[in-house]
C-alpha cells in the first residue's frame, strides 16, 4: 500500500465506478433475481405468480436434475482420473533424457485445448459416427470385428457403450495437453541436485515419480484438480454440441437442463430455481472437494507440525499476559 | 587375466545397458508420438476432407482426396445464409474490444487494490474475490432475464458485459499479485518529481506491468473466441450479430449430413485462433499456464 501518496477520492471514485459497475450488473444482479423469479411461475409472459418454495420442492423431487447432477460428478472423476492421470504418466516419459523434440509433444498436445468446446464437440460427433467415423472405419476396415457400417455400434445411441463414458472421452482427450503442461512446470521447477541424489542411490524412473517427484508437485495436482472439478461442473459446450442430452435425458448435465427447462420448455422460473441450485451444489462441491483435498494432501508430519505450533503460540501468549499480568501488579 | 575378464564384463554390461536403453529410448518416443499425433490428428483429418466432395468421403473417410477441390469452401463464403464470414467480424469485434476492456479494467482496478489505501478498498476485494467463486454457468437463466428486461440482450454490445465482468477477476488478481514485485519507491519518486496520480499509473506503472498484461490478454482472446452459452442464451435473435460458435451451430444444423463442408466451415472459423497459436504456442503456452495456476 501506498500510504505517502493519497489520490483524491474523486479520481478514485472516477476510474472504478465503470468497472465496478459492470461487474457488479452483470454478476450480482442476475444472481439476485435468479433468487427472486426461483420463487415465481413465470413463463415468460405478463403474468407472473408467486408460489412460494413449490419450485424448490420441485427441483428436490425432480430426477432429471439430480441425474444430471450425478452425471456432472462422473464427468468431474472421469476428467481426474483420465487427464491427470495420463497427463502425469506423459510428462514421466516426457521428462526422460531418451526423448527428442520435446517441444513438439508440448505444443501438439497442448494444442485442442485452444479451440472452443463446440467444435471439439462437432468434431468428436463426427468421429463417433456410425456411417461415417473413424471409430466405425477402424473396426469394419482394419479389425473386420463387424462385416459393414451398418452393423457397427451407433455410439452417441447410448448402447454400444455407456453413453456418458463415451462424452468422457472427448473432454479428457482435449484437455489431456493442458494439464501435462502445467505438471511439466512444476517438474521443471523441482531442484536437479535432488533427482541427481535419488538417481545416485540407485532408485529407478517408477520410484522417482512414486516417492520423490509425486509429494514434491503434489500442491500443483491439487491446482489441477481444483480446475477440472471447476471445469466439468460447468459442462455444456461439448455436451450440447454432440448429444443435446440424449438419448432421452441419459447425458444430460445441469447447465443443459437449467438451458432446456428455461428456453425450450419457457419455464423461466423454475430455470431460476435450477439455476439457484446448480449455484449451490458447485460450491458445494468445489468447497467440499478442496476441504477434504487439503486434509489429505497435507502430511501427518505437517498437521502435527501445525498442531504443535499452535500449542507453543497459545503458551507464548499465556506468558505475555502473565507478565503483563505480572507488570500491572 | 582377472583384469581383463573384469573389463569385459564391463565392456559387456555397457554394450548391454546401451541396447536397453536404446529400446526404451524407441518405445518411449513412439508412446509420446501416439499421444502427440493423437492430439492433432482431427485437426489433419480434417484439413485434407474439407477437400473432397461429399461423395467422396462417404465412399472412404481416411483417403486423401485423389482430387483437392476448394468447392467447399467456395459454397460457404458465397452462402448468404450461413453467413460466416460477417460471423467472425462480429467475433472480431467482440473479441479485441472485450480483451481491450479486460486489460484496461484489470490493471486500473488491479492497481487501485493493490497500492492505494481507501475505505472501501478491502470490501472491493472481498468482492471481486467471491466473483471469482461464483460458478459462473449458474447465471445462464438469470442473466437472460435480467438483459431482456433491462433491453440490452441482442445489441452489439450485448456480449461485452458478460465476457468483461466474468474474466476480470482473475485477470485482475494477476495484475495485482504482479503488483507485489513493483517496489513502491517508483511512485514515490514519481511522485516527489512532480507526477500526478494518473501520470504515473499510465506512464509509469502500466509499462512495467506489460508481461502481465500481455498473459492476461492471450487467456482472454481465447476464452472469448471460443466462448458459446453466453452468447446462445443472450444474441441468438438478432442474426446480424451471431458470433463464431453460434454461426457454426446453426450452419451444423443446416448441412449435418455433409461431412466435408462442416469440416471446412470449422476450420475457417478456427483458422485465426489455430495460425495464433501455432505461431506465438510458446509465449501462449506460458501465459495460459500461469493464468491458470495463479487464478
Amino acid at each position: 500500500m501506498l500510504n505517502t501518496i493519497r489520490p483524491k477520492g474523486r479520481v478514485i471514485f472516477a476510474y472504478l465506478c465503470v468497472p465496478v459497475a459492470l461487474f457488479v450488473f452483470t454478476v450480482f444482479v442476475p444472481l439476485i433475481a435468479a433468487l427472486y423469479y426461483g420463487f415465481t411461475d413465470w413463463k415468460g409472459g405478463p403474468t407472473k405468480n408467486f408460489n412460494g418454495i413449490q419450485n424448490y420442492v420441485q427441483l428436490l423431487n425432480d430426477e432429471v436434475f439430480w441425474h444430471s447432477f450425478g452425471n456432472n460428478l462422473y464427468l468431474v472423476v472421469a476428467c481426474i482420473i483420465g487427464q491427470i492421470g495420463i497427463a502425469f504418466i506423459i510428462v514421466m516419459l516426457i521428462n526422460s533424457k531418451l526423448v527428442k523434440l520435446k517441444g513438439v509433444h508440448r505444443t501438439f498436445g497442448f494444442f485442442p485445448s485452444t479451440i472452443s468446446a463446440l467444435c471439439i464437440g462437432f468434431v468428436w460427433k463426427m468421429i463417433y459416427d456410425q456411417r461415417t467415423g473413424i471409430i466405425n472405419w477402424f473396426l469394419v476396415d482394419v479389425m473386420h470385428k463387424y462385416k459393414n457400417m451398418k452393423s457397427a455400434p451407433i455410439w452417441l445411441g447410448g448402447e454400444a457403450a455407456p453413453i456418458m463414458l463415451v462424452l468422457s472421452i472427448p473432454l479428457i482427450w482435449q484437455y489431456i495437453g493442458y494439464y501435462m503442461v502445467i505438471i511439466l512446470s512444476a517438474v521443471a521447477s523441482i531442484d536437479t541436485s535432488v533427482l541427481e541424489s535419488a538417481e545416485i542411490d540407485g532408485a529407478t524412473g517408477l520410484q522417482k515419480a512414486i516417492y520423490i517427484i509425486f509429494p514434491l508437485i503434489k500442491n500443483t495436482l491439487l491446482v489441477c484438480i481444483t480446475l477440472c472439478i471447476a471445469g466439468n461442473m460447468k459442462a455444456f459446450d461439448s455436451i450440447y454440441a454432440m448429444t443435446e442430452g440424449g438419448p432421452g435425458t441419459s447425458s444430460m448435465v445441469m447447465a443443459l437442463y437449467g438451458y432446456n427447462q428455461s428456453f425450450k420448455s419457457s419455464n423461466l422460473g423454475y430455470g431460476s430455481t435450477i439455476s439457484v441450485g446448480i449455484f449451490v451444489l458447485s460450491l458445494a462441491v468445489i468447497g467440499g472437494s478442496q476441504l477434504i483435498l487439503n486434509y489429505y494432501m497435507t502430511d501427518k508430519y505437517d498437521r502435527e507440525e501445525k498442531r504443535i505450533k499452535k500449542q507453543r503460540d497459545k503458551e507464548a501468549r499465556m506468558v505475555m499476559k502473565n507478565k503483563k499480568k505480572g507488570g500491572i501488579m | 587375466m582377472d583384469g581383463n575378464a573384469g573389463i569385459q564384463a564391463v565392456k559387456d554390461n555397457s554394450t548391454k545397458t546401451k541396447v536397453a536403453n536404446g529400446v526404451l529410448g524407441v518405445i518411449l518416443n513412439v508412446i509420446l508420438w501416439v499421444f502427440s499425433l493423437a492430439c492433432i490428428f482431427p485437426l489433419v483429418w480434417m484439413l485434407y476432407s474439407s477437400l473432397k466432395k461429399k461423395r467422396e468421403f462417404n465412399a472412404s473417410i481416411i483417403a486423401l482426396p485423389s482430387k483437392p477441390t476448394f468447392e467447399n469452401y467456395i459454397k460457404i463464403f458465397s452462402n448468404k445464409d450461413a453467413n460466416l464470414l460477417g460471423a467472425m467480424g462480429n467475433s472480431v469485434r467482440t473479441t479485441v474490444l472485450a480483451v481491450f476492456l479486460i486489460v484496461l479494467f484489470a490493471f486500473i482496478v488491479g492497481y487501485i487494490l493493490s497500492r492505494v489505501n481507501f475505505r472501501l478498498n478491502r470490501f472491493l476485494y472481498v468482492m471481486f474475490l467471491m466473483g471469482m467463486l461464483i460458478p459462473i454457468h449458474s447465471l445462464l437463466v438469470p442473466i437472460y432475464i435480467i438483459f431482456n428486461r433491462t433491453n440490452m440482450a441482442n445489441q452489439w454490445f450485448t456480449l461485452l458485459f458478460p465476457y468483461v465482468a466474468f474474466n476480470l477477476p482473475v485477470s485482475l488478481f494477476l495484475v495485482e499479485g504482479y503488483m507485489k514485485g513493483v517496489p513502491l519507491e517508483l511512485e514515490e519518486a514519481a511522485a516527489i518529481d512532480g507526477s500526478s496520480f494518473s501520470r504515473t499509473m499510465f506512464s509509469i506503472i502500466l509499462p512495467i506491468c506489460k508481461p502481465i498484461l500481455t498473459t492476461v490478454a492471450i487467456i482472454n482472446v481465447f476464452s472469448c473466441w471460443n466462448e458459446f452459452s453466453f452468447a446462445l442464451v443472450l444474441i441468438s435473435n438478432n442474426k446480424a450479430i451471431t458470433t463464431v460458435p453460434l454461426a457454426l451451430k446453426n450452419f451444423t444444423g443446416q448441412f449435418s449430413s455433409d461431412y466435408p463442408k462442416m469440416m471446412a466451415a470449422m476450420l475457417i472459423t478456427m483458422a485465426p485462433v489455430v495460425i495464433i497459436y501455432f505461431v506465438f504456442s510458446k509465449q501462449i503456452i506460458k501465459g495460459m499456464v500461469a493464468g491458470a495456476v495463479k487464478g
